[in-house]
């Protein structure tokens, strides 16, 4: 299946999010690799994706999983040559399934040689390439983000004597954006990856690219014109090809990314997926309901980008106070789950295994206006280990059978990049592709007609939203509509049975046709529609008026 | 002679004996009669004095103070009064049937005339009894109100609602008997005529004071709670 | 259960208002209800005609859940006695929901607030308050709180102190404890506190309240109890509820909340005052005999936050007019004391009624055998009982002008001593009670 040709084909897509490491070593060297992946591109169609999210697969001295990229035009040795990705990229698109690469354009890793040459001295023509200060003072206003590990956003460089600017690890250095050698630069790596094939870019921290005193140092105006710069010419010489942009953000304040549709195509909807944890547990979706009642509208062509959980941390970052402390109590009991402004666990995990409730976030994250993102392991159920530090108990490797490192790698288990999940519960024995691909009820099998019916239309990539106020608070219901094509969403969010009555007055005389098993339902009337629902069950009916 | 005496004797005695035997088993069945009405008489006794009891008449009576009203004048309770009316009520019919077959000539109609009477004289005391219960309670509430409210004279408000109320069901129960009702009517419309207008009177006496401290009130009012707190007693 | 009924049938899709005939809950109310669902928290609010204050007191509640009861479900239910001025709407136009985002109140989820109108066919309040806890026993909350629409003094804490004891620490019954004028509430400190505490044996100061905290079982058991077709048609019916906590052997305790108002906006006539407590008290020796006939002396309820005080600040009253009308009383009811108290006591009370305004006193144990004399008479239905009630205000009265006359000048220190006193002697005579009780005719 060759790709189509239309230039909103991101507003279809369902992205699948892995990390080249983590998901098949075919060399036998304890790391996944793009042969490997190439190898797994037929598990991938047959999940009905068709997009791959790949994260930094560049040359990196790993000490932020790949975000410090020391080259950004080559394959780190341990993932495969620049050939392998390009004959996995080609495979890619053979079966109709896109790509999204990284690129961390805010910093570089220290190892970067442009820092080498910008640090060796304060004469060097790359000096400017980064942000130097001789004291430690300057933008004050901007908040520290690793919380856990960084106590200032300057760090020393022993060797140039001065301090340069970090708004992550201070094996970081961010680039100059004010610097416009380092802004043709950024293009010249986009167009590499272009030309090779690429079909869109993941730009990692964009609000943090340009500093200016006096504020926080985010989301500047400065900021926008560098990305709407690299928009433009995107746009001139690659048309079709998609940016989606990372800004952990308030939806006001996100707005400003999509521009007036000439900056970025994409954004993720940060405060949106925390709330959907929370509107669980109060068994309340007040907290859903309101996070879209204030997300802004977007241009036409630009769509948001919806997930449930990520290689990051669930950051709890855009809630209040009250909310982050709720949300700890609930999902995060053991402190060792926590992590900066965040919990570091899987979905599974986080929702007691309970496959009701696994069902249930997904067809949130199915059927809110948006493209969803899967991250891997996720669409079979796989646990996490919070005994490896930082954020790798997420990333741990892709359980495909329960054999010899669960089918991820023939190398010895002790060389293998990460352990294995091994617990009785969410262990490779127990939760496998092999295994849930035999059980016709598997989560997986489960996950592929859901992410199959949700391709069956096109309105929840692309129609608007209208959500049903039922006085049961604990059912979430919305109609998306686009065109004649009309969809009603119902959503328990409680773990019991509950009656609900639906004013659906405006859809008189249509009848609901439940989109999963075909079935009809009774024609719609003068009266309030009255649905019950099991615990954590969902609905989605088609409107038809025969 | 004597044998006329005795053939007289003899007939008179046979009269007699056969006037006896024609008589006896009518007492027979008088006295029967009488038997079975007290036995009939006993059970609806029993009966209605459960029923009542079920009914909780005498709550009912001693709140609205009718019980005290009978205790007073030495009676038992009104469940007690009632179903022992009842039981006397019975039993009297009854042996007054007997009697009537005793066939004794004048006798059988006052027996008719009582029987067509009695329903009559039950409604009469039926209306007596709840009038006089009704008097007493109304008149109790209105002088406790009156009380209360610090109204002045509260003992004749309370005896005009007793009047009042007692007159009228007396003037029922009067034309329900049936008894002179011409003279009745006349008479209960003077003394209740005379009633009201006493009572007028008396209004107007105190009247004149209520609405001397009603105006007093109205216009010292805003002075005298500028000075005064009130007191919740909650 | 009633539930399950109503939506079986199909009862729930009629959108007119009326009562079933099974229920004297709305099908309307019950489909609110339905949407409340299961909470963990119910504050009731009965309201006739409150529109001036309940606006700030809703406020206030909201606030009170909010910071004391973030996470917890939470529902507010109005029962209103056929309000005109628009009490409901504004109880209801208070809800957190989404729907209605403006709030600027932080709040986690949904607070639902919804009215209903109870069968006014009783007069007092009880509707109300059967209607809050028949809506308890439905949303099954763990702590159910009422409040008074009236309180111009309440804080968002008062439902902190109202609830915690529940829900921490397993009370089922919270008490409120005020700070009030030394003259303020005579009809508690001189009748209703000492009585309770002398005959169920537990020293709860305000077993009569418009505020209160409760668990969720025993508002369940006290629903299914029969008092509700009582003769007192319902009046009193929170005091029948702490008595009923007691006898149920529930765990009670009193939390000092603050400020009582110290003059009513409405000032509360006696004889309703006297309804709700003595009345009430009175019906419930009855059923309650077996407890209270073997209970001697009395102990102290536990008590959180700060102690009873009073605030001492001068009051004008016209006690003056206490006296005129407790001896217009004397005089002009002679025949219904007659029927209800002693020969000997009604002999005292008109020999006091002679005394001078300067040496007028009622003593207190004259007093206390008037109470119980009344209760007995009430027991015995000599005349009708809410006569009986009647009767007992012009005494009052005079009760009322002794204890203004003997505290005037005291200290808090002796007003509550004074009270102690009075109570002790309630204790004291308690056997009296007894022995009238027994020579039923």
């Amino acid at each position: 299946m060759p790709l189509n040709r239309d230039v909103l084909w991101y507003k279809d897509a369902i992205v699948y999010q892995v990390h080249v490491r983590t998901f098949h070593d075919s060399n036998g060297d304890g790391i996944g690799d793009f042969q490997g992946l190439e190898g797994k591109l037929d598990y991938l169609e047959e999940l009905a994706i068709n997009a791959i999210w790949l994260m930094p697969f560049f040359p990196s001295p790993l000490r932020d999983d790949g975000y410090d990229i020391a080259d950004y035009n080559a394959v780190h040795s341990s993932y495969g040559t620049l050939e392998d990705f390009r004959k996995f990229l080609g495979s890619a698109h053979d079966r109709g399934i896109r790509v999204i690469i990284e690129l961390v354009s805010n910093h570089t890793s220290d190892q970067h040689l442009w820092f080498q040459e910008s640090r060796s001295s304060k004469d060097n023509p790359r000096r400017d390439w980064y942000v130097w200060s001789d004291t430690d003072t300057r933008y004050k206003g901007a908040r520290i983000i690793f919380l856990d590990t960084e106590t200032s956003n300057w760090a020393w460089d022993p060797i140039s004597k001065s301090f340069y600017w970090h708004r992550f690890f201070s094996h970081q250095p961010d680039l100059n954006y004010d610097n416009p050698a380092v802004r043709e630069q950024m293009w010249n790596v986009m167009k590499f990856w272009l030309e090779m094939g690429v079909d869109a870019f993941r730009l990692d921290a964009v609000p943090y690219l340009v500093e200016r005193e006096g504020t926080n140092c985010e989301n500047l105006p400065e900021t926008h014109d560098v990305l709407k710069e690299l928009r433009r010419k995107l746009d001139e010489h690659f048309p079709g090809r998609m940016l989606l942009a990372e800004a952990n953000q308030w939806p006001a304040d996100l707005r400003p990314y999509f521009g007036d549709g000439d900056e970025f195509h994409m954004a993720f909807h940060f405060p949106l997926m925390p709330r959907m944890f929370m509107g669980l547990k109060l068994e309340d979706r007040k907290p859903i309901t309101e996070i879209l009642q204030q997300t802004p509208e977007i241009p036409p062509s630009c769509q948001w980008s919806l997930f449930l959980r990520n290689h990051d941390e669930l950051t709890l970052e855009m809630v209040t106070d009250m909310e982050r402390d709720y949300m700890y109590d609930m999902y995060a009991g053991s402190k060792t789950m926590r992590l900066n402004l965040g919990i570091r666990r899987r979905l599974a995990p986080l929702l007691d295994n309970d496959r009701r409730r696994i069902e249930l976030m997904n067809g949130m994250l199915m059927s809110l206006p948006g493209t969803p993102i899967i991250y891997y392991g996720d669409e079979i159920g796989m646990g996490d280990n919070i005994n490896l530090g930082d954020r790798n108990g997420v990333r741990t490797p892709m359980q495909w059978n329960g054999g010899w490192n669960g089918g991820f790698s023939t190398a010895a288990p002790e060389r293998l990049y990460a352990p294995l999940i091994e617990d009785p519960v969410y262990g490779y024995p127990a939760v496998n592709v092999l295994r849930q691909k035999a059980s016709e009820h598997s989560l997986l099998n489960w996950m592929q007609s859901i992410v199959t019916v949700r391709k069956s239309t096109t309105v929840f990539g692309r129609g608007s939203i209208e959500f049903l106020y039922p006085a049961n608070h604990r059912i979430l219901a919305y109609v998306r509509r686009l065109g004649n094509e009309v969809v009603l969403v119902v959503n328990n969010l409680s773990s019991t049975a509950q009656a609900v009555e639906l004013d659906l007055r405006r859809y008189k005389g249509n009848i609901l046709i439940e989109m999963f098993g075909k079935n009809i339902f009774p024609r719609v009337g003068d009266l309030p529609y009255l649905l019950t629902m099991g615990p954590y069950q969902f609905y989605w009916f088609r409107l038809r008026r025969i | 002679m004597r044998e006329m005496i005795v053939s007289e004797l003899s007939q008179a005695l046979h009269e007699m004996a056969r006037g006896f035997a024609h008589f006896l088993p009518r007492i027979i069945v008088m006295l029967i009669l009488a038997a079975l009405g007290w036995v009939i008489a006993y059970v609806v006794k029993v009966i209605l004095r459960s029923i009542l009891r079920l009914v909780k008449l005498d709550k009912l009576s001693e709140n609205a103070g009718a019980s005290q009203l009978l205790s007073k004048a030495a009676l038992p309770s009104p469940t007690e009064v009632l179903s022992r009316f009842v039981f006397w009520i019975a039993w009297l019919g009854f042996i007054l049937l007997g009697v009537s077959v005793l066939g004794i000539l004048g006798l059988q109609e006052q027996v008719a005339r009582f029987f067509l009477f009695l329903p009559r004289l039950f409604v009469a005391m039926f209306i007596m009894f709840f009038g006089l219960l009704a008097a007493s309670f109304f008149s109790r509430a209105a002088l406790l109100a009156a009380v209360n409210a610090n109204v002045p004279s509260p003992r004749v408000l309370s005896l005009a609602v007793r009047s009042i109320i007692i007159v009228f069901v007396l003037s029922i129960v009067f034309e329900e008997l049936g008894l002179a009702e011409q003279t009745m009517l006349v008479a209960f419309g003077i003394a209740f005529g005379a009633l009201m207008l006493g009572l007028a009177i008396a209004f107007g006496m105190g009247g004149r004071d209520l609405a001397r401290r009603f105006l007093e009130k109205k216009i010292v009012r805003g002075k005298k709670e500028a000075n005064e707190d009130e007191l919740s007693p909650l | 259960m009633l539930l399950e009924a109503r939506l079986h049938d199909g009862a729930v899709f009629r959108t007119e208002t009326k009562v079933a005939e099974e229920s004297y809950l709305t099908d309307d109310f019950l489909r609110q209800l339905m949407n409340v669902g299961e909470v963990d928290i119910l504050v009731g609010l009965p309201t006739h005609n409150n529109a001036k204050t309940v606006g700030s007191i809703v406020h206030t509640i909201q606030s009170g859940i909010l910071r004391g009861f973030p996470r917890e479900r939470a529902v507010i239910i109005n029962a209103d006695g056929g309000s005109r001025d628009g009490t409901p709407e504004l109880v209801t136009g208070v809800s957190i929901d989404d729907v209605r985002p403006a709030s600027n109140l932080q709040a986690l989820r949904t607070l639902h607030s919804i009215s209903t109108k109870y069968a006014s066919s009783s007069r007092s309040a009880s509707g109300a308050f059967r209607t809050i806890l028949a809506a308890a026993e439905l949303l099954r909350p763990k702590a159910c709180v009422v409040m008074s629409p009236e309180s111009a003094n309440i804080q968002p804490e008062w439902l902190s102190k109202l609830l915690r004891p529940i829900f921490d620490d397993g009370f089922d019954l919270v008490t409120p404890i005020y700070r009030r004028h030394k003259f303020q509430g005579l009809l508690i400190t001189n009748l209703l506190y000492p009585m309770t505490r002398a005959l169920y044996g537990l020293r709860i100061r305000e077993a009569y309240s418009p505020e209160f905290g409760f668990s969720g079982r025993l508002g369940s058991q006290f629903l299914g109890q029969n008092v509700w077709s009582d003769e007192t048609e319902g009046a009193g019916v929170e005091l029948r509820f702490t008595l009923a906590a007691i006898t149920g052997k529930y765990r009670i305790c009193q939390s000092f909340l603050g400020d009582k108002d110290r003059i009513e906006r409405r000032a509360v006539d006696l004889v309703p005052a006297l309804r709700q407590t003595a009345g009430a008290l009175f019906s419930a020796l009855e059923p309650d005999f077996p407890v209270w006939s073997v209970v001697t002396g009395s102990q102290p309820a536990p008590t959180t936050g700060s102690d009873q005080e009073v605030l001492l600040e001068a009051l004008r009253v016209n006690r003056k007019r206490l006296r005129e009308m407790f001896l217009a009383g004397i005089a002009e009811l002679e025949s219904v004391f007659q029927s209800i108290l002693s020969p000997s006591t009604l002999a005292e009370l008109q020999s006091i009624a002679h005394l001078g305004e300067e040496e007028f006193r009622y003593p207190a144990e004259l007093w206390v055998r008037t109470v119980y004399e009344f209760a007995a008479s009430y027991q015995k239905s000599v005349i009708s009982r809410d006569h009986i009630i009647q009767a007992l205000a012009p005494l009052f009265r005079g009760r009322m002008f002794t204890f203004l006359t003997e505290n005037r000048n005291a200290s808090a220190g002796d007003v509550e001593k004074n009270i102690e006193d009075l109570c002790l002697v309630f204790e004291r005579l308690k056997p009296y009670l007894l022995q009238l009780w027994k020579t039923r005719e």
